[in-house]
């Protein structure tokens, strides 16, 4: 067992897989002609003004400051009159993206496509169609047919956003406010999605290539489920917990116009008991009471469903690494900004550390190194062993390769300037490398957590304290099936019990699920419904390209749903 | 046979200082004065009286306990100070100490310390005049280099910079600065309050030295694993494959 050794102990490696995609982002950062391996520099200390977004906020908040009559935003504040910018204050660029914009553009109150990603989850529900269709027509002896769907559909996108159907005098929701608001359904059954009208279905045939769709349709089978998005400014007033609720109540009055039901009898408990719990898929589980969280919140959300919402899988297939890593964005920006750093903890200190995951092309740089090392090796994707040799090989090696790089181009750990940022990319390239390599997300852990110990031994610092214990006793939950901790990564979510306070981690670990299917070209990760119902075009977040669509946010080009300016004077 | 720890497994400079460190087997490069290093500290005046949070032990009446009697308390625990830290920020760039290796020296050296440990700065926090003593020895001892190394009790931004153009780590707060004589001098305590008086900390060592003492592993200096293309681990990595594969094996547990 163990890495095999060449003459005298040296292990020849390739290295023609180096392929330094850093470079082009760290040239944005510093400057064109930077020397971007110098070890030393000269810190002009030109302070806060040398930003112009830190600019916009100083001047922003002297408007502020006159218009309440109270002192705001003054970064003259900061470590008693020394401000931000003794070193340069360089922005960021999206990886795989060619946006390039400031730090404060990824925090989530600066970023409204951030906002969108998270309200599109929320916002989510899937229910069943068919144990409705049960009720009516064995209890209710009424007649569904294709027409009578298509009838209930154009009724339901009615009065989902909020309108009235059946009752007389009722207050309905503004249509402008709620654009967003839409149901199609999907089903694995061709013949009847042939005869759904287009406007109301996510045609799995064309939204998906032809293998993942035959995948897909034979997991769903002849079942049909409905994908509701209720509307964004409901959830941001309410939370997650209120989709049910909220989809439940207008699919029951939907049912009741749509079939000319009565709407008092007995058959509408036996349709809103499927609407509310038996024939529902929330997108995350409730928390128990110490986290305080209905379902629909981040901290419920398992890994392999984040990884099935993302859709770049259907788009960009044949590259496992940007499949993975648009995973890890969406991870990053919904685990680590919004659940942990706000949900949770609080403050503004957890974008700064998340966004070394989706910057920068250094952990892509990381990642196509050790996917295109393993490829070449073992003849493809998911085509090494599945075995904790095959961690410790890749794993070691991507780690190392990943070291190496921080050390020979200080620029790039001047990016990754905390040890945490750091101990995530280089984990997760190295857990990402192993689960493409190996088709198999434990294999992928099981090189995460090597990779976590080798970093921490050969610079004698890793994260801290409660990240380091998290990642030092990491390994032995890799193949327990204890009760608690036993489930297979895919399975494992926010609130897994080792996994619950620390940054860095959860969006990786979803990046990492996402890895091992993606390398086998699976159709889905965990969920073929989920999978299905974030391709639906009515979407308002890009779930196919997770990073640009950050980066719109941050270059404000990016419009997100549930705003009020409509109903409110004009700023 | 007298039970002798063996520390850290590796033949190269890097494993050799790392031993030295854990043991504390140390080589002393400078002697700054106690008061200075208190006045960098910030915690008190030097020369004021310790604050304390009880009174002295011997006036307690403790209870008829046999940890009591076996372990003799510090100085600091037995007057009743205050628990007071002082904290360090490295430079990957050489620097002597790494947060690990500060840290594994405060446990296994130091009565009575509680070793935190991060990526940019280590603490370790114990009784006053406890933490003064251990302080004065990390300053003075081969596991400091002032240039490379200083203490941060906040904003400690540094230790993955690049340095200065004259060697020094990069501190936003400048709590250290380097003399036209080219001594490193203190010129704020550890929160960046100003010192009434620059405190000399001496000479930083030569990039040369730094390499010959420091306990980080480097591709630009002693490599864990060799180079791409031609990997060659180091007995330190040996071993923990070895450990990783059991902790892994461990949490499967078929019995």
């Amino acid at each position: 067992m163990g890495i095999q050794a060449g003459v005298n102990g040296v292990i020849q490696m390739a290295v023609k897989h180096t392929k330094k995609l850093f470079i082009k982002a760290l040239n944005k950062k510093f400057g064109k002609d930077f020397d971007l391996a110098g070890q030393k520099v000269e810190y002009k200390r030109l302070g806060i003004e040398q930003n112009a977004r830190k600019r916009e906020f100083m001047e922003y908040a002297k408007k502020v400051e006159g218009k309440r009559g109270m002192t705001g935003y003054n970064p003259y504040v900061h470590a008693g009159g020394i401000p931000m910018g003794q070193r340069q204050l360089v922005p960021y660029k999206l990886s795989g993206t060619e946006y390039v914009v400031e730090g404060d553009d990824l925090h989530f109150v600066n970023n409204p496509a951030i906002q969108q990603m998270w309200d599109d989850v929320r916002r989510t529900i899937v229910v069943g169609l068919d144990m409705a269709h049960e009720v009516l027509q064995k209890r209710l002896g009424k007649e569904v047919t294709p027409e009578t769907i298509n009838n209930y559909l154009e009724i339901l996108n009615h009065a989902m956003p909020g309108a009235a159907v059946v009752q007389e005098h009722m207050v309905e929701t503004h249509p402008g406010l709620v654009d967003d608001c839409n149901v199609r359904v999907f089903t694995g059954d061709d013949a009847l999605a042939d005869e759904i009208d287009d406007q109301y279905l996510i045609d799995i045939n064309k939204m998906f290539p032809a293998e993942q769709a035959e995948a897909l349709k034979a997991a769903i089978g002849k079942t049909s489920w409905q994908a509701i998005h209720v509307p964004t400014i409901v959830v941001r007033s309410c939370d997650g917990g209120t989709t049910s609720r909220w989809s439940a109540m207008q699919l029951c009055m939907t049912f009741i116009d749509a079939y000319n039901m009565c709407a008092g009898e007995a058959a509408v408990a036996d349709l809103a008991y499927a609407a509310k719990h038996a024939a529902v898929l929330q997108m995350s589980e409730m928390l128990p009471a110490r986290r305080a969280r209905g379902p629909n919140n981040p901290g419920g959300l398992s890994f392999g469903f984040l990884a099935d919402m993302v859709q770049t899988s259907r788009v960009a297939a044949a590259d496992p690494v940007k499949v993975s890593l648009n995973v890890v964005a969406a991870g990053a920006a919904l685990y680590d900004q919004i659940w942990l750093g706000s949900y949770m903890s609080g403050g503004v200190g957890f974008t700064q550390y998340a966004t070394a995951a989706y910057t920068n092309d250094i952990l892509d740089d990381f990642c196509y190194y050790g996917v295109d090392f393993a490829a070449d090796k073992f003849g493809g994707f998911a085509k090494a062993p599945k075995t904790l040799d095959l961690a410790k090989e890749l794993a070691t090696e991507v780690n190392a390769y990943g070291m190496e790089q921080y050390e020979l181009f200080p620029t790039v750990l001047e990016d990754h300037f905390g040890g945490s940022q750091r101990a995530s990319v280089l984990a997760a390239a190295s857990a990402i490398t192993s689960a493409i390599a190996s088709g198999h997300s434990q294999v992928g852990l099981a090189g995460w957590y090597l990779s976590m110990l080798l970093h921490k031994e050969g610079w004698g610092r890793l994260g801290f304290f409660g990240y380091d214990l998290q990642d030092q006793c990491g390994p032995t939950n890799v193949f327990s099936y204890q009760s608690d901790e036993g489930a297979p990564l895919e399975l494992r979510g926010a609130n897994y019990p080792n996994y619950a306070m620390n940054v860095g981690h959860q969006g990786e670990y979803a990046g990492i699920s996402s890895a091992a299917h993606a390398g086998r070209m699976d159709a889905f990760a965990c969920n073929p419904l989920i999978k299905v119902t974030f391709a639906n075009p009515g979407m308002v977040f890009d779930w196919a390209d997770i990073r640009a669509c950050f980066g719109k946010g941050g270059a404000r080009e990016f419009r997100a749903a549930g705003e009020r300016s409509l109903v409110m004077p004009a700023v | 046979m007298a039970y002798k720890p063996q520390f850290y497994p590796g033949s190269t400079s890097v494993g050799i200082n790392r031993r030295k460190h854990m043991s504390g087997n140390l080589e002393k490069l400078r002697d700054i004065p106690e008061a200075d290093v208190t006045a960098i500290m910030g915690h008190r005046a030097p020369g004021a009286d310790y604050s304390s949070t009880h009174p002295p032990l011997k006036e307690m009446g403790e209870p008829d306990c046999p940890v009591r009697q076996i372990v003799a308390p510090t100085a600091g625990a037995a007057a009743g100070d205050r628990v007071r830290y002082s904290q360090w920020t490295d430079s990957m760039y050489f620097a002597p100490s790494t947060p690990y290796w500060r840290s594994y020296w405060g446990a296994i050296n130091c009565k009575g310390c509680d070793p935190g440990t991060l990526s940019g700065r280590q603490i370790i926090e114990a009784r006053e005049r406890d933490i003064e003593a251990y302080t004065k020895t990390q300053y003075d001892s081969e596991m400091t280099d002032v240039a490379l190394c200083s203490m941060r009790g906040c904003t400690v931004h540094g230790h993955s910079l690049r340095l200065e153009e004259n060697g020094m780590q990069f501190d936003m707060l400048a709590r250290t600065e380097m003399g036209k004589d080219g001594n490193v001098y203190a010129v704020k305590d550890q929160v960046g309050i100003p010192l009434d008086k620059k405190v000399n900390l001496g000479k930083p060592m030569t990039e040369a030295e730094a390499k010959k003492r420091t306990t980080i592993f480097r591709a630009d200096g002693v490599p864990m694993c060799g180079a791409v293309g031609a990997r060659k681990y180091d007995e330190a990595v040996e071993a923990l494959h070895h450990m990783w594969e059991l902790r892994s094996k461990w949490g499967f547990r078929p019995e």
